[in-house]
């Protein structure tokens, strides 16, 4: 009976080291410090694959192993400390960790006016309006002068160009008013 | 007070990750001898393997156990922590107890449908402890002949129906 010999080839070392370690960031089910760590709702900290396979082993009864309280992949939160991809054991990779979510703040919309709730033909249509004026009144100035000189209309191409940007604009206050 | 490792050289086939599960059972081994829960002191005496421990647990004083030693056997499977240990009383002496059967089997909801892998061999040695610490009459269960002659040999197999946990 050798009451100090060490039982394992990698303990003595391995576990003198990790004694020094704060237990409070041990995992619940494979004792080490947790790797790929999730936290419940209830607060209690695993690993992941840790974790994983428990609710893989009873899954019609996912219970906290702690404190039994009910737990789920969707009910566990990802904790990234600064540096943890170094840490990480790429044996556990297995499965993926569930990812954080985040919100994304409100944003008002391009187009208040057109207004979302008009329906889909609306709003393709006045988008559709838009450009088609906007493209007439840009490329005008490059056609102007040659046909100023050369058919003695100077202002078709600009009442063309007008036109089309007065109908989107009738167009749009209709759509407004509507 | 012993706790001692088979030097069987049963290999443990081992899932995902074995040399995990190892340690743990390794850490677990090192608290036991270090904070041993009362009335069971380990001595250790390890060996190659470490799914099979035994485990020395005496009667505690002021209870109808005392000055009783009894010997408890913890098999892990390599699926453990996340499947339960087989633990059973092996030796001459099986504590007569309303939830051990004569065969060693003990009936107690944590080491099958209660199980849960944050428990360790500490808290089940606990569980039993304080099991056998509050029995008031020294009996066997009332199937005890029925069962034993039934059962399969590995405990887990049973579909325990839980006693009352008063008794
Ligand atoms: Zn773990
Ligand atoms: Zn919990």
């Amino acid at each position: 009976m050798e009451t100090t010999n060490a039982p394992g080839p990698s303990k003595s070392g391995k576990d003198g080291e990790e004694k020094e370690e704060n237990p409070l960031f041990e995992c619940n089910i494979c004792l080490d410090t947790a790797k790929d760590a999730v936290v419940s709702m209830c607060g209690h900290l695993f690993c992941w694959p840790c974790l994983h396979q428990w609710l893989e082993t009873r899954p019609t009864r996912q219970l906290c192993p702690v404190c039994k309280a009910a737990i789920g992949k969707d009910k566990v939160i990802p904790l990234y400390g600064r540096g943890s991809n170094q840490q990480e054991d790429p044996r556990n990779k297995v499965p993926p960790r569930p990812a954080g979510q985040r919100s994304e703040p409100e944003t008002n919309s391009g187009f208040p006016g057109f207004g979302f709730g008009d329906g889909g033909f609306h709003m393709s249509f006045g988008i559709g309006a838009f450009p088609f004026g906007f493209i007439t009144s840009t490329f005008n100035p490059h056609d102007q002068r040659p046909s100023q000189a050369a058919r003695g209309l100077p202002n078709e191409d600009e009442f063309i160009s007008k036109m089309f940007l007065y109908v989107a604009i009738t167009f749009i206050i209709w759509l407004l008013l509507a | 007070m012993a706790l001692r490792f088979s030097k069987s050289k049963h290999n443990t086939k081992v899932i995902l990750d074995g040399e995990r599960w190892e340690r743990r059972l390794q850490k677990e081994l090192m608290s036991l001898i270090k904070e041993p829960p009362p009335g069971v002191v380990v001595d250790s005496d390890q060996g190659e393997n470490l799914s099979l421990w035994t485990i020395k647990m005496r009667g505690a004083e002021g209870t109808l156990y005392e000055g009783e030693n009894f010997t408890l056997q913890f098999k892990f499977s390599p699926k453990y922590p996340f499947d339960s240990p087989e633990v059973t009383f092996i030796g001459p002496n099986i504590p007569v107890h309303p939830h051990v059967y004569s065969n060693g089997h003990i009936c107690l909801s944590i080491l099958t449908d209660d199980w849960s892998p944050a428990l360790s061999v500490q808290t089940v040695c606990l569980s039993i402890v304080s099991m056998l610490s509050s029995c008031k009459e020294k009996k066997r269960p009332p199937d005890n002949s029925f069962y034993v002659k039934t059962c399969n040999k590995n405990p887990k197999k049973t579909k325990w129906w839980y006693h009352d946990d008063t008794v």
